[in-house]
């Protein structure tokens, strides 16, 4: 050290995530399979686009279960945690969102988290702003390589047939990301 | 004592070190004091905890906040010694889970802790409590052990703007917020007494705050209109309280001594005055356009009289007294709404 400089201690911490947990792919066909949605009490567009969802999993043979979620603290929090607990324990594989918030992205990859605890397949649907946080959360959770599906953003205040449009065109995706078979 | 923290070699030229910071992304974009191990050390001999003590694990990155790397970032704010365990208190108390810090750290909203300072070393340490208490008292105590905090949420948590943190806005306090509660003009239990401590003990409470809200009056004198118009005011119709849960988040409302005498006189039990500001803040659902209120009615919000109240429960406001002799003016601190306010004592080295 020359008289020009002196010591100090470094102030930042290392980010958490250096392992991930484990994904899981479906790896056999839709029929009689249970999937799970997840929806946020916030979002219609998320609402919209998950029912067409629903349909067309059941128009494949699935059988699907819903939750919705409105929650992050408090009494409802508690009940809203321990019903994405008992869905992940019923459910072959899961779609969980929408993340076009930051702590609604937040809290949509915890729930997907929870899923992939239990050795499930998970997607978590973000919206296209929200990517690189999401893949933050998920990798300082544990959960880096977590399936994440990106829908155009905003998500809100467009037409019921534009949702519908993407609906259709991301459902393919979904699929593939879940692991599902021909 | 031992510092395991990783060294690093910078400028001691204040400026240069100021430039060598900005690089580092060890800043808020102030200058900041360099954490030399003297620094350390005498904060670390102000704390109970080794150093290597786990005093929380901080969002976003979920950084493994130790109390040696609390008190490299509160050295770097200027936090005196017998000040560190204030910064110490806060970070055990937005650690809470209901505090909901993950949320919170994350969130397109503008929300940041707001520390509330309740105890007797209030003026010994320079927490504002009086005139400008909230902005330009520059108070060390408020400055620094706000900024501390915050500097941990950045160097800790790797809060950073538009990366980890999708605040849209952000606000002022995000370099830090911390008042006290001027007890002594207070015609109520302090906010820590509410809380269940003593008049005796340092305590800090940790609010998550979307800002400042300022309300002004001087056309009238009757406590019970001014905190009736206070009420109507807090809810404002795009309050946060009103996306979510009835049931959670706190609204923080600061009276000024002068107006908090006066509301005194008429509300000697604090629970009652919150009573009459939770019957009071409501706004009616014919207020909001059909889209909005629609989905207040799907939600339970409306209740037989056609009211959308801002909170569920009295306790949910939370009135404090500080500010100026001025009078005139209070401030709400408008809540995130999915948070809860977490309350935590000072601990010092025996």
């Amino acid at each position: 050290m020359s008289s020009d400089t002196i010591w100090v201690r470094r102030p930042t911490a290392t980010p958490a995530g250096d392992v991930s947990a484990p994904v899981f792919r479906l790896e056999r066909p839709l029929a009689g399979c249970t999937i799970g949605l997840r929806t946020d009490r916030a979002w219609r567009s998320w609402r919209t686009i998950s029912a067409i969802w629903d349909g067309y999993l059941q128009r494949d043979g699935a059988r699907t279960i819903a939750v919705e979620t409105g929650a992050q603290v408090g009494r409802p929090a508690s009940s809203d945690r321990k019903q994405i607990e008992e869905f992940a324990g019923l459910v072959d594989a899961a779609i969980v969102g929408l993340g076009t918030c930051g702590s609604c992205t937040t809290f949509t990859i915890k729930d997907a988290v929870t899923v992939e605890e239990h050795d499930k397949p998970v997607v978590a649907v973000v919206c296209e702003e929200f990517t690189v946080h999401a893949h933050n959360v998920a990798r300082h959770v544990g959960h880096g390589d977590m399936n994440v599906l990106v829908l155009p953003y905003p998500l809100e205040a467009r037409p019921a047939e534009e949702l519908e449009q993407i609906a259709r065109d991301y459902y393919p995706r979904v699929l593939e990301l879940l692991g599902v078979t021909a | 004592m031992s510092i395991a923290s990783e060294r690093v070699e910078v400028p001691a030229d204040p400026r240069a070190f100021y430039e060598r910071a900005i690089e580092e992304r060890w800043t808020d974009g102030l200058p900041l004091l360099p954490a030399t191990d003297g620094a350390i050390e005498a904060l670390l001999q102000a704390s109970p905890y080794p150093p290597d003590h786990v005093v929380c694990v901080l969002p976003p990155v979920n950084g493994v906040a130790t109390v040696e790397l609390v008190a490299i970032n509160a050295a770097m704010a200027g936090v005196e010694p017998a000040a560190f365990g204030f910064v110490l208190a806060a970070l055990e108390a937005l650690s809470e889970p209901e505090w909901n810090a993950f949320g919170l750290t994350t969130t397109t909203s503008s929300v940041f802790p707001m520390l509330i300072v309740n105890g007797p070393s209030r003026d010994a340490l320079g927490i504002d409590y009086r005139a400008s208490c909230m902005g330009g008292a520059a108070g060390r105590g408020s400055m620094t052990i706000a900024r501390a905090v915050a500097l941990c949420i950045r160097n800790i948590g790797g809060q950073r703007a538009g990366e980890t943190t999708k605040s849209v806005f952000g606000q002022p306090a995000r370099i830090g917020f911390c008042i006290g509660e001027w007890e002594e003009r207070s015609p109520w239990p302090s906010l820590a007494q509410r809380r269940g401590f003593s008049a005796a003990d340092d305590v800090v409470t940790v609010h998550g705050g979307k800002g400042t809200f300022p309300m002004a009056d001087i056309h009238n004198d009757d406590a019970r209109d001014l905190l009736y118009l206070i009420a109507k005011s807090m809810a404002y119709p795009l309050a946060n309280m009103f996306l979510g849960n009835v049931e959670n988040g706190d609204v923080v409302v600061a009276f000024n001594p002068m107006w908090a005498e006066r509301f005194g006189a008429v509300f000697p039990d604090i629970d009652e005055l919150a009573a009459y500001l939770r019957e009071n803040a409501w706004q009616p659902i014919d207020l909001w356009p059909e889209a909005n209120a629609k989905l207040l009615r799907e939600r339970g919000r409306v209740d037989g009289r056609g009211r959308v109240h801002l909170v569920e429960r009295p306790d949910q406001i939370v009135p404090i007294v500080c500010g100026g002799l001025g009078s005139l003016h209070a401030i709400a601190l408008p809540s995130f709404g999915e948070s809860t306010m977490q309350s935590k004592p000072v601990t010092r080295a025996s």
